[in-house]
């Protein structure tokens, strides 16, 4: 039996451009991470959807030598500095990319299905509080869950016009309630 | 009330008519209703013209296994669909259906001549009737082909729907809902397993829903199914209806299409018109139930005659009866339930022809109790009527000789050859089969994915057993996930079990040589065809298939590989699984293009790439081009001016005065680790050893071949620190190549790859007067030539903010490329576009830049190389470090091979008439030789040069080096060209302007 029936949702998640912030991409080998995590002042935790946060700055673990850290735009100096005195003991890679990415941030009650709309990793079976490099239709992005339906996705910039484009589409059909 | 509709029955809701049109006509169906219900219902069987002898047609299913009844239908302007099945598509109001395949009308077609002509349309008929005179396959066969082929109109308007796509993750996937699927989802999901359930029909059910008579549990059986949907969605099973399963692939990933809004009169704005989903599931349950056969005999194809369980649905489902007076054929016990619900609904069933001679007593018993008359040992010899079935000859057979025939009137023949397990998607899975020889059937055997198969999908009947089988694959995909599942047991009241068997095509006493007893309805392949491809040599069934189309229309055979098998298999005198059986692939059902595009449309077609700068150069009616994922300004054209005028006043600006390009897509790689410099000599060609900080250099990346991949310039910032530019397109791809060398060949290094392309916005700054625009911006650098030489780089402030400069060029004059974060790329831009007014500084796009490089020799990996093209080749051999013990490419630059003299290798090349060649054009050395003549290279690159006041070009030309000065030829449409090959360096060879 046909039903015409349709539940329409003015709002299916919304959607928000955060803010500039400091981004590095942290690389040193897994031997030395605990002595560079003392020297940063980090917790670098060694699961990869890991992450670990202090004060404003947080860490996400994407591989077994590579990093992402978010920090105010205020601690990038501390610690750029603080990597900078702890290269000769400790080689590393400290790479600022705070302008390669833009962060968007998805929440709401649909935030979860936009998402599986155009990525294909199981997104409800990434725990509050873990985050994933993941793709979003063909853009690698940075997901971060952090809540139920709360996340928030680095972007790589040239690539953003495309990624609201596409969830435009889907915000208009997530609304159509079909 | 439509004639043919029965009051009280069906699932239709008579409250609710709903009206469309076929061929123009106005008629009237019900809500629940399909085209070819609807259309039944008022008496119309005929809604088509079969494929190659237009011969008339009307639905022999009710499903998405239809074969006959495809149609056109519209849902509004741009919303023409050809081959809609009439079986699928569900009413909605003002939905206009149109028959195709006919000309002048569906009752009068001239194509029909076909089908007295079939004797030239036999198997075989394009392989025997095109092949000769070879010159005629041009002007007369290839286009009377295409002519011919495909059925139904493409349509030629664009399609405004929008179509949607989702990725769905779940323990466990049932794929059909029927009473075997139902009872394994709501075992899985009892056990706590996530299930989804999908089916693709409008509603769940199954045949349960053609079966209303049948007790579950105390319950008639729609009863029945109510509770257990209403058990399923409480225990949070996903419920997917109008939902098919289109392919099954690698690791338990299925394809699924949901039809959203083809069945809405009021789709809702914005709504997709369907949605691709792709499941990855732990466990997949194949619930898909089996097909009906037909059977195949003289006149098979005529309008009226349908599918014994087909008619069944029609009459439970939809309230329809498919006519006043039908007549059966079978060899299978459930047509019998079929004649029996039609005789219990009022209508007549004249006769039941069965092939076997014997019966199960009960069945017998209860025919004789509704006054049929019962045929057993019976065949159908042929059918008559035109547009519509008016009686059937059946004929008794004894030993095997067939009897005298006789006729009897009908207005439908129903008729059954048994039912054939779905195996489509198991076969997708490469899952293998196994013949089962008592049912003569293949049934899924060894499997290679992890899935169960329950139900009719592996030879079970009757709705007792495939419900205890649906329970049993529930509890096996739930102990697969760990959980423990709880049985439950269904008692069923009036089941219909059944047994048949299978034929070939069936016995006649009239000439076998002229019966059209089809096998495949929407190739109209006949039996005849199908034995003389054996008779022609054809001996596996792959070989038949192909020969004769038997199972290659869109609806892939399912109706008729089975019986096309028994028939080759017969004729070979060989059992069914020696001959094979072809392979199924998906799509299940035809798919629309649509569906697998998703969002992939438009301006979302294909992902495009952006730089800060973008938005300035749109603003000042820039044209782009595209530059891998890229959109690039290509040139600024100003009060009208085209391509060439616009190219030409930026290159003459630049070269004068000043000109500026954004540079933001080149790739950048931040390479950082106490071995940078070691990494650094391995990739690239070039020393980096003695390179200073503070200083740059133009590398040259190989593959391990010696061919030229990529190139770029590359400053050292400070001893452990390189910023890597790479080519526009290349910077993933040269990324990915030195992470793989890293990861394999050499992970003892302590360096680190990161991509930071989009962390800086590029800003290059060309011409006499660069520097005398950038010095007042510029804080924290002595710009002069004596600090900061032409190859310097240095971290500073420009236009207050934070820069890494360099001092590069790409065309040959003073030049700079400053680097800014970012998000100030375009604060940047416009801060040098200001400053540059008082030397009228010009913007200019990638054909400038191309043209200017060119006039320089520089090359565009890519364009002037083709991945064979060696250093050497290029002119290049400067860049290599020859006294390096080893770098990607280094041994394969001494092959003999890549050492020979011969190689085509670039040049310059000016024309003597001063016309401009054209890039790609073929070079020879003789214009005087015989064709084919002996190509001696192409033309790169060539451009019309405003400094050199001439058009210039690069080509690669065999041992060209050796060349200088010599004349080739260009032999092009209009003439042979003739062209004096140079160096590639045509503009200040001295390179005194970038010194300046």
């Amino acid at each position: 039996m046909t039903t015409q029936r349709h539940d329409f949702n003015a709002q299916p998640f919304l959607l928000e451009e955060l803010p500039p912030v400091g981004r590095f991409s942290l690389r040193v080998r897994p031997g030395q991470r605990e002595a560079l995590a003392a020297a940063l002042g980090l917790e670098l935790p060694t699961a990869i959807g890991q992450r670990s946060s202090a004060g404003q700055t947080e860490v996400l673990c994407l591989g077994p030598d590579e990093w992402a850290i978010l920090t105010a735009e205020a601690e990038r100096d501390a610690l750029v500095a603080a990597g900078a005195a702890a290269y000769a003991q400790i080689p590393h890679s400290l790479v600022e990319v705070s302008d390669r990415e833009i962060t968007l941030r998805l929440s709401g009650a649909q935030a979860l299905t936009a998402l599986t709309a155009v990525c294909p990793r199981d997104i409800d079976a990434i725990p509050v509080g873990r985050g994933a490099r993941t793709l979003f239709d063909s853009a690698t992005v940075l997901l971060w869950r952090d809540g139920p339906q709360d996340f928030r996705m680095d972007v790589w910039r040239s690539f953003l016009p495309h990624v609201r484009a596409i969830l435009d589409k889907i915000t208009v059909e997530l609304k159509s309630g079909l | 009330m439509s004639r043919y509709r029965i009051p009280g029955m069906g699932r239709v809701d008579p409250a609710a008519p709903v009206s469309f049109t076929f061929d123009g006509r106005r008629y009237t169906g019900l809500r629940g209703d399909t085209v070819a219900s609807a259309l039944l219902a008022n008496g119309v069987h005929l809604m088509g013209r079969s494929f190659k002898y237009h011969r008339p047609r009307g639905p022999v299913s009710a499903g998405s296994e239809e074969p006959n009844a495809l149609i056109g239908t519209s849902r509004g302007p741009g919303r023409f669909e050809p081959n809609t099945r009439a079986t699928v598509q569900e009413l909605r109001q003002g939905l206009v259906t149109e028959s195709q395949n006919k000309f002048p009308s569906l009752k009068f077609d001239i194509g029909a001549v076909n089908d007295r002509a079939y004797m030239l349309f036999s198997a075989g008929f394009y392989y025997k009737t095109f092949m000769w005179p070879r010159s005629f396959w041009d002007k007369v066969y290839e286009p009377f082909i295409r002519a011919a082929a495909g059925l139904g109109k493409s349509p030629t308007e664009v399609d405004p729907d929008e179509y949607a796509s989702r990725y769905l993750h779940t323990d466990v996937l049932v794929i059909g809902g029927g009473a075997s699927g139902i009872a394994a989802a709501l075992v899985a999901a009892r056990s706590g397993a996530r299930v989804v359930l999908v089916d693709e029909n409008a509603e769940m059910g199954g045949s349960l829903l053609s079966d209303p008579s049948v007790r579950i549990d105390g319950r008639g059986s729609w009863a029945w199914l109510a509770e257990q949907l209403s058990q399923l969605r409480a225990a949070g099973v996903r419920l997917m209806t109008r939902t098919t399963a289109i392919g099954y692939y690698h690791q338990n990933f299925v394809g699924l299409c949901e039809r959203l809004t083809d069945h809405l009169d009021q789709p809702p704005h914005g709504a997709p018109r369907e949605r691709m989903w792709r499941v990855r599931a732990e466990q997949v349950v194949l619930a898909q139930g089996a097909l009906e056969k037909p059977l195949v005999f003289d006149g098979n194809d005529r309008p009226g005659v349908m599918l014994a369980g087909s008619a069944q649905t029609y009459l439970n489902r939809y309230g329809v009866k498919v006519g006043d007076c039908a007549a059966v054929v079978t060899s299978h016990d459930s047509a019998y339930y079929t004649a029996f619900d039609l005789v219990d609904a009022g209508g007549r069933v004249a006769v039941i022809a069965d092939t076997r001679d014997q019966v199960r007593p009960d069945l017998v018993e209860a025919a004789r109790r509704r006054g049929i008359q019962l045929l057993t040992g019976h065949t159908v010899t042929t059918t008559y009527g035109r547009l519509r079935i008016k009686g059937v000859r059946v004929n008794p057979v004894k030993g095997g000789q067939v009897g005298a025939g006789r006729k009897i009137a009908c207005d439908t023949l129903l008729m059954s050859g048994g039912w054939t397990p779905s195996l489509h998607l198991f076969s997708h899975t490469k899952g293998s089969l196994t013949w089962d020889a008592d049912s003569r059937t293949f049934l899924p055997n060894h499997k290679t994915e992890a899935c169960q198969i329950a139900g009719a999908g592996r030879g079970l009947w009757g709705y007792g057993p495939v419900i205890e089988d649906g329970v049993k694959a529930g509890l096996a995909a739930a102990e697969a996930l760990g959980r423990t599942g709880t049985a439950f047991g269904a008692g069923v009241e009036g089941d219909r079990p059944g047994t048949g068997v299978s034929q070939k095509e069936l016995p006649t006493d009239l000439s076998a040589g002229k019966a059209k007893a089809f096998v495949d309805y929407q190739n109209d392949v006949t039996a005849k065809d199908i034995r003389l491809a054996v008779r022609e040599g054809m001996r596996s069934i792959e070989h038949v298939k192909r020969y004769t189309t038997n199972g290659m229309a869109t609806d892939q055979g399912k109706m008729s590989n089975i019986n096309g098998l028994m028939i080759a298999a017969d004729a070979l005198g060989k059992q069914p699984p020696q001959v094979g059986l072809t392979t199924f692939r998906p799509p299940y059902t035809p798919t629309s293009f649509g569906a697998f595009a998703g969002y992939h449309k438009g301006a979302t077609f294909e992902l495009t790439r952006k730089t800060p700068i973008d938005p300035w150069a749109e603003a000042q009616g820039a044209v782009f081009e595209p530059v891998s994922l890229w959109r690039r300004a290509w040139y600024f054209p100003k009060g009208g001016e085209d391509m060439h005028a616009a190219v030409a006043r930026e290159c003459r600006a630049t070269r004068a005065s000043v000109g500026m390009f954004d540079a933001s897509t080149l790739g950048k790689i931040e390479v950082a680790g106490p071995d940078a410099v070691e990494f650094m000599n391995r990739m690239y060609t070039n020393p980096w050893t003695k390179l200073a900080p503070g200083r740059c250099r133009y590398g040259l990346l190989l593959g391990e071949d010696g061919f030229i991949r990529d190139d770029g310039v590359i400053g050292r910032l400070s001893q452990d620190l390189f910023h890597v530019t790479t080519t526009t397109g290349g910077a993933a791809r040269v990324l990915n190549m030195m992470e793989d060398y890293l990861q394999t060949e050499w992970p003892d290094l302590n360096v680190w790859l990161t991509s930071t392309t989009e962390q800086w916005s590029t800003v290059a700054v060309n011409g006499p007067n660069a520097r005398k625009v950038l010095e007042p911006l510029v804080e924290g650098l002595d710009m002069s030539d004596a600090n900061f030489p032409h190859m310097s780089v240095a971290e500073c402030t420009v236009a207050g903010l934070p820069a890494r400069l360099f001092r590069i060029s790409f065309t040959g004059e003073l030049g700079f490329e400053i680097n800014v974060p970012a998000r100030h790329g375009l604060a940047l831009w416009k801060a040098i576009h200001e400053a540059g007014r008082a030397y009228d500084i010009c913007p200019y796009g990638t054909e400038s830049m191309h043209v200017l490089r060119a006039e320089k020799g520089y090359i565009i990996v890519g364009q002037d190389t083709d991945g064979t093209v060696t250093p050497q080749d290029a002119g290049l051999d400067w860049a290599i470090g020859k006294a390096k013990k080893d770098f990607v490419g280094k041994r394969s630059l001494q092959r003999p091979d890549i050492v020979a003299p011969n190689r085509k290798q670039l040049v310059g090349l000016l024309t003597e008439d001063g016309t401009r060649l054209e890039e790609g054009a073929q070079i020879v050395l003789d214009p005087n030789q015989k064709t084919p003549m002996t190509m001696a290279g192409h033309v790169t690159s060539s451009y019309d040069s405003v400094a050199l006041g001439r058009p210039i070009a690069m080509a690669v030309i065999t041992g060209g080096h050796n060349r200088m000065g010599e004349t080739v030829h260009i032999p092009m449409p209009n003439g042979t060209i003739r062209a004096k090959v140079t160096s590639t360096n045509f503009y200040d060879p001295e390179g005194e302007r970038l010194k300046a």
